[in-house]
Parts: structure tokens; C-alpha cells; sequence
């Protein structure tokens, strides 16, 4: 496996355009309101093949007529040891991404409706999104009704590499549409507990997977698609489809007399193929389970601490997976589907993160640094075991990262 | 597909069930008065207190887990699939 880093010249143009964003806005803002703030923020990922730098910008402005406006701005600079991870394969590549996006609220006393647009790309992906929601308060303001309506318009192309985006179709740039829906109930329960159950569902329509990911013996990968009949016979449709669906219901509480917060939540997953698939079974079928836990702490008043335990068990994959890696052979030759992606069989997942907000009103008192007293600081450490190839042997790993580590560090500040 | 109808007959009933329940609640007292709602700021008490974390997980996650959904629109960048 190749050893790589990301190369200065990756990461320093991704810097550069957040941290001058954020200087523009901080130049350029008037009147002090409660909800106005601009975040900074960092987060580099290590894997065993993987790394990311991630710096973001992102600042909301509020205004007495109750219209909002937000805006962020990030950069994704990845460099991977594969581009196929799971494969043999090896090539080091970097790779960038930059996300814009901008969102506009509509407040009234009870209620509130939000618009907004997001733009991805990089140089084989390109994404353009939008939303619309929706909020209503009631019960004396102690619970709240929220949907959320969205749409993605991807389209990908593989600088000439790419297989079909389905079989029988020829094109050269794929698309993928995706339609989603959200609808949450948030509950106030007493002074100190509030719950919340939600239901999300996308709809995928489109070319699903890697442009780069093969399978031995087969090629490049193929997700399920759909079957349609012409002249008596079956064809195939270029509609790779997923429908993909979760519950998720949190808790909260605090301890009034230390401070103490606890915050539980589980989200259970599942997807099917909508359509007529090629196969008499449904090829989707993945079933997740994911229950995470948070204990806060404050350590003093301008101190809090947070510890994070998740856990992500996913007991069943895709019905048309088999695991390439115990068995590169695995696919029958007349196998209508098939991928070597890892996260499409059974696995499961740990991650442990410990935080640490600091409101810096410590510093009010010294100079030039007073001007970062109002905000808040973040700092996160975590640890991400995986049970899947992403997650790699641990050898030639540095003492502070002999598994996956995340490293997060933010300010946000009222402006 | 027969059990895709059956779960969505089951989540309609579900919301409609929340709904009457939400109904009901309604004639009766709020469970927490305006002036008891100090606690409620509390980042343990608030599900959205960290948008721009979420927006990373939801990305990271996405990438490395067969699931996704739960932060809100899913999607939107990213060939790492």
C-alpha cells in the first residue's frame, strides 16, 4: 500500500478561499443580532488509505423582519492511497471538492419556511441540490411538526474510463436524480427531557455506484437496475433505482442539580428496490441498526465536555453482494449485478469522540486575541473502528491514529 | 414490494396516529411553561446544536456505511460511493 499525504499544493488553495470568505464577512458586518454568527471550522480524517482536510466557512445573518439568510461555504481535499477502495488496486490520487451553499428562512411566531440551493463539484462529480421545509410550533410552543422536500441532480462522468452508467447505454456521463422526504416531531416532555421521532425516505434514480471500483473477473461494477419488457423480450433500463428509508427516534435530559446532559439516539435503516429488478429477489435489502449515545458535561461555566459512543451494525447487505475479498470468484457468470464495495455486505462500526467547547471569555482581558472572547471554540478527537477493508491493518500507523482518527476544531462567533 | 406497501400503510398509520395524539394534547396544558424552559438551551436538549458537524457526518458516513438519512438531505457531491 502506498504511503500518501496531501500535498501542500492540494491543501493550501482549499484554505485560502474559506478563510478570506470569512474575513469579508467579519469586515463587513453591521448591526450585532443574537442569531447572527459566522463558524469556522476544520476536520481532518485519517484512515488507513484515506485522507481529508476539510475547511468550511459558514455564516448566518437574521433579520428583525424575520428573514434569514445563510450561507457556507467547503472544501473537501482527498487524497487516497485507491481509487477503488476494497480493490487491489493502487494509485495514490488526490482529489478536491468545493460545496457552496445558500439558504433563506421565512420566520413567524409559530411557524417558518426555509429555502435552499447547494452546489458540489469535482472533477468527475457534479451535484446541484435544492430543499424546501417547512416548521410549525404548537402546544405552547412545546412541540413542533417539521417536513422537509428535497431534490439532487447529480451527473458524473470517469475522464474516459467510465463503464456504461447501466448496461445496454452507452452514455458517458451518468446521472442520478434523487428525490427525499422528511418528516419529524420534536416534543418538549418536562423542563429538563425532550424527545423527537423522525421518517426520512430518498428515492434514487440513477447511476449508484463508484465510476472507478472493479470486481475481479467482472469489470467495472454494476448496482441494481431495472428490467423492462420490448417486443416480448427483457431488456435492460438505464434506471439503476434505490429506495432507501429510516426512523429515527432521540432523547434528551439533563441532571438540573450537575449540569449533566444525556442524549440517546437510534436509527434504524432499510432499503428495496422499487421497480422490477432483473433478479426475483429484491437486490437491495440492507438492513442497519445505529444507536448512538452523548453525555455532556460542563466543567466550569465557559467549559463543557462531550463524550460520543456510536455503534453501526449492519446485519444484513445488499441480497446481490457477495464479499469479493474472502472469495474473488464469488459471482456467478451470469450474475446480473455485482460490486466489490464493502459497505454493501454485512459489517458494523465504533466510533468514540471526546469535545470540548470553550466560550473565550477568558480572553476579553488580553489583546487583540478579546476579539475571539465572544465565540465559542470547539476541539474533537475520535476514533473510528470499522470492520470493512476502509478500515485497513493497523500497521505503519502514527501513535495518535493506530485506527481511523478524526480530528474536528471550530469557532463560531455572534457577529 | 408487497412488504414496501405494507410498511408504508404502516407509517401513514403511524402518522395518523401521531396526529390524533397531537390532537388530543393539544386541549390539554403545555407539559413545560414559558418561564420553565431554561434548561431546554442545553446542547444535550437541542438536536440541531451542531449543523456543521452534522453536515460532516452525514458526508462521512454516507461514504463508509451501507445507510444513510437521519441529518437531514442526503446526498448532493461526492463520487466516493
Amino acid at each position: 500500500m502506498s504511503r500518501s499525504r496531501l500535498p501542500a499544493a492540494a491543501v493550501v488553495p482549499a484554505i485560502i478561499p474559506a478563510i478570506t470568505l470569512a474575513v469579508v464577512l467579519l469586515a463587513t458586518a453591521g448591526a450585532v443580532r443574537a442569531d447572527d454568527y459566522v463558524a469556522v471550522r476544520g476536520v481532518y480524517y485519517r484512515e488507513a488509505s484515506t485522507r481529508v482536510v476539510q475547511p468550511m466557512v459558514e455564516l448566518e445573518r437574521d433579520s428583525p423582519t424575520g428573514v434569514d439568510v445563510g450561507a457556507h461555504f467547503l472544501i473537501d481535499a482527498i487524497t487516497s492511497a485507491s481509487a477503488a477502495a476494497g480493490t487491489a488496486i493502487d494509485n495514490v490520487f488526490t482529489e478536491t471538492r468545493s460545496e457552496a451553499g445558500l439558504s433563506l428562512r421565512k420566520r413567524w411566531a409559530r411557524s417558518e419556511i426555509s429555502v435552499g440551493y447547494k452546489y458540489s463539484a469535482e472533477s468527475d462529480y457534479w451535484s446541484h441540490s435544492v430543499g424546501l421545509g417547512g416548521s410549525k410550533t404548537f402546544w405552547g410552543n412545546t412541540a413542533m411538526l417539521r417536513l422537509a422536500l428535497g431534490r439532487n441532480f447529480d451527473t458524473m462522468t470517469s475522464r474516459g474510463r467510465t463503464p456504461d452508467c447501466a448496461i445496454g447505454v452507452g452514455n458517458v456521463n451518468c446521472p442520478l436524480d434523487v428525490w427525499f422526504a422528511g418528516l419529524s416531531y420534536t416534543q418538549v416532555l418536562s423542563p429538563v427531557s425532550i424527545a423527537q421521532l423522525s421518517f426520512d425516505s430518498a428515492y434514487l434514480d440513477g447511476f449508484q455506484g463508484n465510476l472507478y471500483r472493479q470486481v475481479p473477473g467482472k469489470g467495472y461494477e454494476v448496482l441494481p437496475y431495472g428490467v423492462d419488457t420490448v417486443d416480448g423480450k427483457t431488456v435492460m433500463t438505464d434506471k439503476g433505482q434505490r429506495l432507501r428509508m429510516a426512523v429515527t427516534a432521540r432523547a434528551g435530559y439533563v441532571v438540573r442539580d450537575t449540569g449533566t446532559g444525556f442524549q440517546l439516539n437510534y436509527r434504524y435503516y432499510w432499503d428495496t428496490f422499487p421497480g422490477t429488478a432483473a433478479t426475483t429477489y429484491d437486490p437491495w435489502g440492507v438492513r442497519a441498526h445505529t444507536l448512538e449515545a452523548r453525555v455532556f458535561q460542563p466543567l466550569g461555566p465557559e467549559l463543557e465536555l462531550r463524550v460520543l459512543g456510536r455503534i453501526y451494525i449492519q446485519n444484513r447487505g445488499a441480497a446481490f453482494w457477495c464479499d469479493t475479498i474472502a472469495n474473488p470468484s464469488c459471482y456467478a457468470p451470469g450474475a446480473n449485478y455485482y460490486s466489490s464495495d464493502p459497505k454493501l455486505g454485512p459489517m458494523n462500526t465504533q466510533y468514540l469522540e471526546a469535545k470540548i467547547y470553550w466560550h473565550a471569555e477568558a480572553l476579553r482581558t488580553v489583546s487583540f486575541l478579546r476579539w475571539f472572547s465572544a465565540g465559542t471554540f470547539e476541539l474533537s478527537y475520535g476514533r473510528y473502528s470499522q470492520s470493512t477493508s476502509f478500515g485497513g491493518p493497523a500497521q505503519d500507523r502514527p501513535w495518535w491514529c493506530l485506527i481511523t482518527c478524526v480530528i474536528q476544531a471550530g469557532y463560531t462567533m455572534p457577529y | 414490494m408487497r412488504n414496501t406497501v405494507g410498511r408504508l400503510r404502516l407509517l401513514l398509520g403511524l402518522s395518523m396516529g401521531l396526529a390524533a395524539a397531537g390532537a388530543v394534547g393539544c386541549a390539554h396544558k403545555p407539559p413545560v411553561a414559558p418561564w420553565q424552559r431554561e434548561a431546554l438551551t442545553r446542547r444535550a436538549l437541542r438536536f440541531d446544536a451542531d449543523p456543521q458537524e452534522d453536515r460532516f457526518r452525514q458526508h462521512w458516513f454516507g461514504a463508509r456505511e451501507g445507510a444513510d438519512l437521519g441529518f437531514g438531505q442526503p446526498g448532493g457531491g461526492c463520487g466516493c460511493n
